[in-house]
């Protein structure tokens, strides 16, 4: 049977006009293909296969009555989600101990939006615990392997959503992004992987990390197919007050070009210590593409960005720390038997309910609010937050969009970064974007020459204009080709 | 323990208040679309948002912040335009987030004031304002007529979620000492909930149950809260600490706590007073904690001590924008600001030529001001006087007496009206008011009615009346020999003796001047 999570959202959606399959085959071979090739990946928590047969029945009866776009825009596409987002009756754990028995009451906008436009849902995706890492190593379930090389990881926190992808197993996938947790594996994994612009997607039903720089986007192979899930995502929730009321379509400039466009290279990111030769090359490599395919290269200042990882690890702890109040095993959540009093039982369960990660943050958090340290710490973070802020708007003046790399280097093996600072460094590129609230994105640009893994370009956009970075992605898709399905993976092979 | 009136003549008290109001008029909760309801079934006014689920974000009710600034407009609060919503971090089940919503330095209303009318007994609790004249200062009071105004400032009201409700199961009265389990209802968690917190400018018991009845007078009339204290949707909780008269600084506070209702929170904070002088007359001293006032054996209790200040790791709410209040938005609530009690009182002496005291108690309830008012549709002006007696004394003992509401009698504006009419006009003595008034709520009829079945009606027929006095006269010579040699008191047995003849229906004004022109002829 035919790989669908190797098919695009057209070439399925043709398939299905021209009856040549029906979504519930769509539904079988999808399942089947997670059921063999997840065991190598483990990208999988949960498979939803009675939801993937429901939805799959109904954009069968739209094609039955002879109206497949009745069923959405995403009709018949296989789809999953990172487990930090909430869909009823399914568990969403958040890769924690905490949330291992816990099974959704409702359903997350974002979901609702991709169900309901007719997606085809295989099931949750393995992410880092409650979000807090770049390798899906702090995962409370077990890593997930990078398709590439399951030797490993496949970046995170969305680590998942974005092997799902790389391997096959869905046409696209949503993942969240606080500091690069969508943009860094898509770039480890070699997927096209989108943090939209703060507000552009609703946050309702999402487990918050750090409910200000937190945003949805997805995974996806082709620039189009992110651009479609995208229009689906976006707008206005009322259950999600942050939300804006964004119309835009956001595949309307993907065949445009650049010729015309001003694309930004900044310098502080390019000569940045860490930035290994291979990622800094192929870089390098595409800006010059870009130039070729009349775009005009802007050299642009981002004179405070330095401060981004140091502002993140106070906000975004500060904000963890708060928001993971909740898992006080009293409603749901782990217990720890046997306590005789609240503190106790708080105490041991929290303890024993969280990894080692999200107990670190938690207690950074923790600290960094607490009663003459704020002043210190928080407060001076959102200056830097301001600041940086400005550095984006000032440098929008000059141009459309920014390019960079999305990582400093390409996939680690497990266990290779064990020092926390060490691994932060790694989110070095994705963290100021967040911190500014504007919309980045990785955009595959072929394998480095000395690891052989993939390589991405990230875009950053102006705020609210997505479009923009999308627009610039798919002018480097023609120029590189549509990423493909890691090797291991390609054609039905699961690993081999 | 000595007397409250005998601690303040050498100590100071420093009173401040926190008042808590749920906005019950509102429909919906603070931060999500659950019916505000009170007393429904356990958890059945739930949703993610106020279960605090993961993934749940707030979404905050637009009416509750025209309501705050309806309240900050009525108590002449500053507005401030931009404010935020702050995250106070508490770990305790009754809050299912873990973290309260709530505001941060900066609230929705700032700097305001209300100026309380003490007068009478309320007045005496006072010391400095013994013997003050009228428009006299000192202090932050102003002498008047009977009593003085207090100038109390208003630090702030800030818009907060209510927690959930706590029982206890297993101990004693549903406290948490022995209990063996506890059950949460969330239909409170999420209620918009005001916190007005004072100066510390109020100085007696008397005071704080005046300012706390002022505002609740105002909230009604805004009509952002029912104000029950007894169901809870109106809350105080009082500060308080002695200094020496003279002294400046303030002493060590505490905090007072279950004053559920106005005469609570008066003898609760007579009683914390009295206390606290006693410790500090024997040398002892005053701890930072939260005490609990029991109205059943009349003392406070500890309930915990403040060893440090809580740290509740404030930080600004980041799943909700700052708020810039635009102009439009103030003016349009400020719009919809209804008359406010000291501006009825205003307006009911200058239109009806009431005292300021008659006013001020006839704008008290609402109930008893609308009566005022629709008894007084159309009738003369002469009436006023005598209806707002005829509330602020009999009506009022009646209500209070009965425990029942004024719409719940049989006592109508008219009849009212007309009750006070028959006695301006002389066709019935004050007394038999009183007794009209009694049958009207007993037998639910008119007045006209009841004067004509009990046949009460004042005679004031001339003739009549120097017939009955002639009588009198004639029958007790000796006690019109006394009055003759000088000895005036006696008109009084007269007048006496003729009201007992005509079973107290003749005109008492009349016979004594009838009895006058008799026997100084």
């Amino acid at each position: 049977m035919a790989a669908f999570g190797s098919m695009s959202i057209a070439q399925i959606q043709q398939g299905l006009t021209n009856k040549e399959f029906s979504a519930r085959e769509v539904a079988e071979a999808s399942l089947a293909r997670v059921a063999s090739a997840d065991e190598k990946v483990h990208a999988f928590l949960e498979v939803t296969e009675d939801l993937a047969y429901r939805a799959a029945a109904r954009v069968d009866e739209a094609i039955a009555s002879g109206n497949l776009a009745a069923a959405g825009p995403l009709a018949g596409v296989p789809v999953a989600f990172k487990d930090n987002m909430n869909l009823e009756g399914t568990h969403t754990t958040c890769s924690s101990h905490m949330l291992e028995d816990y099974v959704s009451p409702y359903t997350a906008t974002c979901v609702k939006r991709i169900i309901d436009a007719g997606g085809i849902p295989l099931g949750k995706l393995n992410m880092d615990e409650f979000a807090f890492g770049s390798s899906t190593e702090t995962s409370a379930f077990g890593p997930t392997c990078n398709p590439w090389d399951l030797s490993r990881v496949p970046g995170g926190s969305s680590g998942g959503s974005a092997a799902a992808v790389a391997a096959g197993m869905a046409t696209m996938t949503l993942g969240s992004d606080t500091g690069g947790s969508i943009r860094q594996p898509g770039s480890f994994c070699g997927t096209v992987a989108v943090k939209p612009t703060y507000g552009v997607v609703s946050r309702y039903g999402v487990v918050a990390f750090g409910s200000s720089l937190d945003q949805v986007g997805p995974f996806a192979r082709t620039v189009r197919d992110a651009a479609l899930t995208m229009n689906a995502l976006a707008g206005r929730d009322q259950l999600d007050c942050t939300s804006q009321n964004v119309t835009c379509d956001f595949t309307a400039n993907l065949d445009q070009g650049v010729a015309g466009m001003r694309i930004g290279v900044v310098p502080e990111f390019m000569n940045a210590a860490g930035l290994t030769p291979e990622v800094k090359s192929k870089i390098d490599e595409a800006i010059g593409k870009l130039q070729d395919a009349g775009a005009e290269i802007v050299e642009v200042a981002l004179p405070n960005v330095h401060a981004a990882i140091s502002a993140y690890y106070v906000l975004g702890p500060c904000e963890a720390f708060s928001n993971l109040a909740r898992f006080d095993s009293v409603r749901y959540g782990y217990c720890d038997p046997g306590h005789k009093d609240l503190g106790g039982q708080y105490e041991g369960s929290r303890a024993k309910g969280f990894g080692e990660e999200a107990r670190r943050r938690i207690m950074l958090g923790s600290y960094l609010l607490s009663a003459g340290v704020y002043d210190k710490y928080y407060y001076p973070a959102q200056q830097v937050r301001t600041l940086i802020t400005a550095d984006y708007t000032a440098a929008y003046e000059k141009v459309d969009c920014i390019i960079a790399p999305c990582a400093p280097r390409t996939a680690f093996k497990f266990g290779e970064i064990s020092d926390p600072t060490e691994m932060y460094l790694s989110d070095m590129y994705t963290i100021s974007i967040n911190i500014a609230g504007n919309g980045g994105m990785n955009m595959p640009i072929g394998v480095g020459a000395d690891s052989g893994l993939p390589i991405g370009a990230q875009l950053i956009a102006p705020a609210f204009k997505d479009e923009n970075m999308l627009r610039v992605a798919a002018a480097l898709e023609k120029i590189y080709g549509e990423a493909p399905v890691a090797p291991a993976f390609a054609d039905g092979k699961v690993g081999e | 323990m000595k007397k409250l009136e005998e601690v303040l003549k050498d100590w100071e008290a420093v009173i401040g208040l926190e008042i808590h109001a749920e906005l019950t008029t509102l429909n919906t909760k603070m931060f999500c679309g659950c019916k505000l309801e009170f007393g429904a079934d356990p958890n059945t006014h739930t949703c993610p948002v106020c279960l605090g689920l993961p993934g749940a974000l707030p979404v905050p009710n637009k009416k509750a912040i025209e309501s705050i600034v309806l309240a900050g407009l009525a108590t002449n609060c500053d507005i401030e335009k931009h404010s935020m919503f702050y995250r106070k971090g508490y770990m305790y089940p009754d809050m299912a987030k873990n973290f309260q919503t709530t505001q941060g330095p900066v609230a929705f209303c700032m700097r305001g004031h209300l100026d309380l009318d003490v007068d009478g007994a309320a007045a005496k609790e006072r010391p400095a304002a013994a013997g003050l004249g009228v428009g006299e200062e000192v202090e932050n009071i102003t002498g008047t007529e009977d009593g003085y105004v207090a100038h109390v400032g208003i630090t702030r009201i800030h818009m907060e979620e209510d927690a959930g409700k706590m029982v206890h199961v297993g101990g004693g009265e549903g406290r948490i000492a022995g209990a063996t389990h506890s059950l949460v209802d969330y239909n409170r968690a999420g209620t918009p909930l005001i916190e007005l917190v004072t100066e510390p400018d109020l100085r007696t018991p008397e005071e704080a149950r005046l300012f706390m009845q002022k505002l609740r007078q105002i909230y009604l009339a805004i009509g952002i809260s029912d104000c029950s204290m007894e169901e809870g949707s109106l809350r105080c909780d009082g500060n308080v600490s002695l200094r020496r008269r003279g002294e400046t600084k303030f002493g060590t506070k505490t905090e007072l706590k279950n004053m559920n209702s106005f005469k609570n929170l008066h003898d609760g904070l007579a009683y914390e007073i009295c206390r606290q002088a006693e410790v500090l007359e024997e040398g002892g001293i005053i701890y930072q904690e939260t005490r609990h006032w029991d109205p059943s054996k009349k003392h406070t209790i500890v309930m915990r001590v403040k060893e440090t200040a809580d740290d509740y790791r404030l930080f600004p709410e980041p799943d909700l924008a700052p708020y810039d209040l635009s102009d439009e938005f103030i003016e349009n609530v400020r719009s919809r600001m209804p008359e406010l009690p000291d501006q009825k009182a205003k307006r009911f002496q200058e239109t009806f030529g009431l005292s300021a005291y008659d006013a001020r108690h006839l704008v008290e309830h609402r109930e008893t001001s609308n009566f005022f008012e629709a008894a007084m549709e159309g009738a003369d002006a002469k009436l006023a006087k005598p209806l707002a007696n005829l509330i602020i004394n009999d009506i009022t003992a009646y209500l209070n007496a009965n425990e029942v509401k004024l719409a719940d009698t049989p006592l109508t504006p008219e009849r009212g009206r007309d009750l006070v009419k028959l006695m301006a006009e002389d066709t019935i003595s004050s007394k038999q008011g009183k007794q009209v008034f009694a049958a009207i709520m007993e037998e639910d009829k008119d007045p006209a009615v009841i004067v004509e079945e009990k046949g009460m009606k004042q005679v004031s027929d001339t003739g009549a009346l120097e017939a009955v006095v002639d009588a009198v006269l004639a029958a007790n010579p000796d006690d019109v020999a006394s009055y003759k040699a000088g000895n005036t008191k006696v008109q009084g047995f007269f007048v006496g003796q003729c009201m007992k003849a005509m079973k107290g229906q003749g005109n008492p004004k009349l016979i004594n001047q009838i009895l006058a022109k008799k026997l100084n002829e």
